[in-house]
């Protein structure tokens, strides 16, 4: 990651690793051939980590009758795009792609302001219950949303909600985690940071928004990316929820409908791969940011 | 995992610095950077391809414009191909209506969808559905009546149907159902092979009923081949095992494996213990594979490692493009305790319950329904019994070789057995099938899979009906 | 929360009012999020406790008619249901425990190493953010594929001459399956142990260099006892996400072959949503939580104790 600023926690490692070295010759000799083993290892494992994708990438680019030829090879004479033309061509790919994101980026949106509030209220307004209602709502991280598919189910169906995208992302608004997370960084603002804006005659919603969620960002960009993440990935709830071709996710779309010229194997992979592409690009990008958002909030 | 998230100093701001989020600012500018790429790209998709307007109904929860016509399908390969020339000559006809079509995965998946669509009160405007899955559907209320004198306006009349999957579109006297097809299990050979093994006599193979002359047919077969004798799918295709099983079983005179809507199990223990002792004793004698999946099952054949495959005719088109040479028959007749009997089931056109009548969509609907009964002889290509008598009754379709040569099946036709949990891609499909290649693979004794397929039938009758 | 405690620095009049607006303040701030968690968390959980005493049916309107303890019975008896359970904690202990161990041992190899952080975080992390729907159409399609996939290739070249049905053989494919969850999310608990292991204070490394003490005896004696945390943390939220597998079993063996690996979270979709018998499957749903619930409690109950007595 070239380009993104080294942040204190890249920094750190070096240092570490040379105050690690022993004082003995011998130590350094040991030391120096566990670097070596252990660096065989990682790159092994890593290499063996990358073969599924690039297998798929290799397959989706090869020509149909070379496949049929010799469907376990890697190499191609002639690479070719066909399968993606294809796939864009008589698909339902676009639709996917923009309900996938507009579901997502609305979930995103709607937990973020939900659950930072409510964390903020828990965090830094006194009042009756409070303890109790924060273990109340902590207590929901113990609940998995799949045990409730069914009155979900039959309320959005009450209420004519299912093929919408609201069927699809309201019920993933409720997120604990996030109220969770806010909590515990709104908890290290210092008090003194609140007290003087409430002093200046700030209301509350004033000061969640002027003071602290400015400096909220690294609670923010954690909760937006890994509900972000799952919302994207979510396959089981908008199985459910979404029968229509034209609003299914991307996930659902590339498991539930189906090519009818039948299944070349080119155009299979090349599916797989671009339902993979959007995240990972995303990832690449902001790599740093991403695994310390998932490492930060810890939890799924 | 509380205590682990209080852990200090990952992301608590440092006011002491003054600006707390500095350390963020180069990541922020990215990330919004990347947001707004992200936004422009899923807007380029959206205008590109202007679903704008699906987009809105995403929000809204609006009907699809009126001149839209949503037809479902689980046809892929070789049906699905068809079906699309089918869809393109409506097309041409009609060039002012919408036909959007969308191929779903065969079985459980695809009923599945169908009724939460239904349900969800967005289901397609015409779907397929099997005639095995018709009287469930129909029973759950999942779909329209279809009234007579609207059928006639399209030219729809009954004397122009075959009449065994017409009678089996009704239930209680009802219409729900226009059927497209009849579709029975088949036994495809290589002539190659067949002439070799001294099988053929003047060009058509000779008398393999009986269940030592089809042995030694296959026995003859892998002789030539020097893999095996024939093939059939039995690795993640539980329904073919079933279609299989449901064959011999129907032709030992075993009743309906279930009656009373799938309340009472009536299965013959016996016929069935018989029935897959056969099945095993084609796997034990090596003649069939007990390892191939659907695909490798018509590849045995195709490539020349098997001489016979007991397949579907709807896999024609699948052989057909290998180039092999080869021809088909009806399932043999390996037991005659009674009438000949062969696996068979028919594709129906439905129209799912709406959530708001209308007569001109109605219309719309049998209009595209008559017209794919009109190019039936496209889908009898496919390996199809044509049910459009018209369409069978042609020159066309009785000089269309092999997919003549098997018609006689379509008289022998064994539905599955009417339950809510039967039916084509079925929960007794799948559960029957299991135990029917445990039976070919040897993992169980035909006895202990026929008290098997008791057992899962009993358990399958003893849930009381959701419908 | 005990930052909010006794930091006020305001006045005692100024601050009993500011309470006051408090006491309205504080439920409008958290009633947005109760309201999304009250209708889609904490009232279907109810309604799935009440469903179950129903014969519902998505097909039919309405709860159905009162059945009692039956549907409790049935389930109890169902051996289907046992079955999915036993699979599902089959397949959690497969998944666990790879998930964990090679977790941290790779977390803790790729922690010396500086140069190419980026590569090894990308190779183990990358699959994590794709889709399940992906995933398994790389692995079904591809890598696990009779005939044409790439590990049935790898194995001919090997030299075995018939390789099993990966995903086809009942002998094969809960591990195949385990497998590539393996692949799939083990990026997610590297990075947990690769934060965990960023919190070791550098001096302890030290400390234990200067005792002469060998790369090996570091990692075993200093590091993995100090990351006794992220592992609690690491193999509870594992445990919990492997006994809600679903996406994965569901795209690529439908539960089969002959059953051998659908899931109890498949059950509750085949019997609710397929067979549309939603008074059974809420009971079913419900036992699943039970199980889920109970295995988590359990093992912080054990790993409190094991705190406690170190």
């Amino acid at each position: 990651m070239a380009h993104t600023k080294e942040g204190p926690a890249a920094t750190a490692a070096p240092a570490r690793t040379e105050a690690a070295a022993p004082a003995t010759r011998r130590g350094y000799d040991a030391e120096k051939l566990f670097n070596r083993v252990a660096l065989g290892v990682l790159v092994a494992f890593a290499l063996l980590w990358l073969v599924p994708l690039l297998f798929a990438t290799a397959i989706s680019i090869r020509p149909a009758d070379e496949i049929a030829v010799d469907p376990a090879s890697w190499f191609t004479s002639n690479p070719t795009f066909a399968a993606y033309e294809d796939l864009f061509d008589k698909g339902k790919l676009p639709y996917w792609y923009a309900n996938s994101f507009i579901v997502s980026l609305l979930t995103t949106v709607l937990t973020v302001v939900t659950a930072s509030l409510a964390a903020f209220g828990l965090s830094q307004v006194r009042f009756r219950f409070r303890r109790g209602v924060f273990l109340l709502l902590l207590a929901g991280i113990m609940i998995p949303m799949q045990v409730l598919m069914i009155p979900q189910f039959l309320a959005l169906q009450e209420v004519g909600l299912l093929n919408t995208y609201w069927g699809v992302v309201l019920p993933q608004v409720p997120n604990v985690v996030a109220v969770f997370v806010f909590k515990q960084f709104f908890d290290g603002i210092p008090r003194e940071l609140i007290e003087a804006a409430r002093a200046d005659g700030a209301g509350w919603l004033r000061t969640y928004w002027q003071i602290v969620m400015p400096v909220s960002r690294p609670a923010v960009s954690a909760v937006t990316i890994f509900v972000f993440v799952a919302v994207w990935n979510n396959f089981l709830w908008p199985l459910l929820v979404v029968t229509d071709p034209e609003m299914m996710t991307l996930p659902v779309g590339l498991n539930s409908v189906q090519d009818a010229f039948g299944i070349p194997y080119a155009q299979l992979m090349a599916s797989a791969v671009l339902g993979a592409i959007p995240l990972l690009v995303v990832f690449a990008l902001f790599q740093r940011r991403i695994v310390e958002g998932i490492a930060g909030t810890g939890l799924k | 995992m509380l205590r682990r998230l209080d852990s200090p100093g990952r992301s608590a701001p440092d006011p002491a610095r003054g600006t707390p989020a500095a350390p963020y600012a180069p990541s922020r500018r990215a990330l919004l950077r990347g947001g707004a790429g992200l936004a422009a790209g899923a807007a380029a998709t959206a205008a590109l391809t202007g679903c704008g307007t699906t987009i809105a109904q995403g929000f809204t929860g609006g009907e699809p414009p009126a001149d839209r016509l949503n037809f479902w399908n689980p046809f892929t390969g070789g049906d699905g191909e068809r079906m699309v020339a089918m869809q393109e000559l409506y097309e041409k006809d009609h060039p002012d209506s919408t036909l959007r079509a969308t191929t779903f995965v065969w079985g459980n998946p695809y009923y599945t969808k169908l009724s939460l669509a239904t349900i969800g009160k967005r289901p397609p405007h015409v779907a397929i559905a099997h005639l095995s899955k018709l009287p469930v559907l129909a029973q759950a209320g999942l779909l329209s009546e279809l009234p007579a004198d609207a059928l006639a306006k399209q030219g729809m009349t009954p004397e122009k149907f075959d009449a065994k999957p017409w009678r089996k579109s009704h239930v209680d006297d009802r219409l729900y159902g226009i059927p497209i097809d009849t579709h029975p299990f088949a036994l495809y050979f290589r002539t190659d092979v067949a002439e070799k093994a001294g099988l053929l006599d003047g060009g058509e193979l000779v008398d393999i009923d009986g269940p030592d002359k089809f042995a030694d047919a296959l026995r003859a077969a892998k002789e030539v081949t020097g893999v095996w004798g024939g093939s059939v799918a039995s690795i993640k295709d539980t329904a073919t095992q079933f279609r299989m099983f449901l064959s011999f079983y129907s032709q030992l005179g075993g009743r309906p494996l279930v009656g009373d809507g799938g309340a009472t199990v009536t299965a013959d223990l016996d016929a069935a213990e018989e029935a897959l002792a056969y099945i095993q004793r084609l796997g034990k004698e090596k003649l069939i594979p007990t390892g191939a999946n659907g695909q490798a099952a018509i590849t045995l054949l195709t490539t020349g490692e098997a001489g016979f495959l007991m397949d579907g005719v709807w896999q024609i088109v699948a052989v057909l493009d290998s180039g092999a040479k080869f021809d088909m028959r009806p399932l043999p007749r390996i037991f005659d305790d009674a009438p000949y009997a062969c696996f068979a089931d028919s594709h129906a056109l439905v129209l799912p319950r709406q959530p708001k009548q209308d007569d001109d969509r109605l219309d719309l609907s049998l209009e595209f329904t008559a017209s794919l009964l009109e190019n039936s002889e496209l889908w009898a290509e496919g390996g199809h019994v044509p049910a459009w008598l018209p369409t069978q009754r042609s020159a066309a379709y009785q000089e269309l070789t092999p997919q003549s040569h098997y018609t006689a099946a379509a008289e022998g036709a064994v539905y599955d057995p009417v339950a809510w949990y039967g039916g084509a891609g079925s929960n007794l499909q799948n559960r029957v099938g299991d135990a029917v290649s445990a039976a070919l693979a040897g993992r169980s004794t035909p006895r202990a899979a026929a008290d098997r397929v008791r057992a899962v039938l009993h358990k399958l009758a003893d849930v009381e009906s959701p419908i | 929360m005990a930052s909010t405690v006794g930091t006020g620095a305001l006045t005692p009049d100024r601050s009993r009012a500011r309470e006051a607006r408090g006491r309205l303040a504080g439920p409008a701030l958290v009633a947005p999020f109760a309201l999304f968690y009250i209708v889609f968390l904490l009232g279907p959980l109810i309604y799935t406790f009440v469903a179950g005493f129903f014969n519902g049916s998505l097909l039919r309107d309405g709860f159905g008619s009162w059945v009692g303890f039956s549907n409790y019975a049935d389930v109890l008896n169902d051996s289907e249901f046992w079955r999915t359970l036993k699979h599902t904690l089959w397949f959690t202990v497969l998944t666990t425990i790879p998930l964990v161990l090679l977790a941290l041992g790779l977390a803790i190899l790729a922690d010396r190493f500086v140069r190419g952080r980026w590569f090894i975080r990308f190779a183990f992390f990358a699959p994590y953010v794709i889709p399940s729907a992906s995933v398994s159409l790389i692995f079904m399609w591809g890598v696990l594929a009779d005939q044409t996939g790439l590990a049935q290739d790898w194995l001919k070249a090997l030299g075995v001459n018939s390789p099993p049905s990966w995903l086809g053989d009942p002998n094969w494919a809960m591990w195949s399956l385990a497998g590539v969850t393996v692949w799939w999310t083990i990026g997610f608990n590297f990075v947990l142990y690769l934060a965990g292991l960023q919190e070791i204070p550098r001096d302890v490394h030290e400390a234990a260099a200067m005792d002469g003490a060998g790369p090996w005896q570091r990692i075993r004696h200093v590091v993995i006892p100090m990351l006794g945390r992220t592992t609690t943390l690491v193999t509870v939220l594992q445990i919990v996400a492997s006994l809600k597998v679903f996406d994965q079993i569901y795209m690529m063996t439908a539960g089969g072959p002959d059953g051998s690996t659908r899931p109890t979270l498949q059950y509750i979709v085949d019997t609710g949503f397929t067979d549309g018998r939603t008074g059974y499957a809420s009971v079913v749903s419900l036992f699943l939580f039970l199980v889920i619930l109970l295995i988590s409690l359990v093992w912080f109950f054990l790993v409190r104790r094991a705190e406690k007595e170190s």
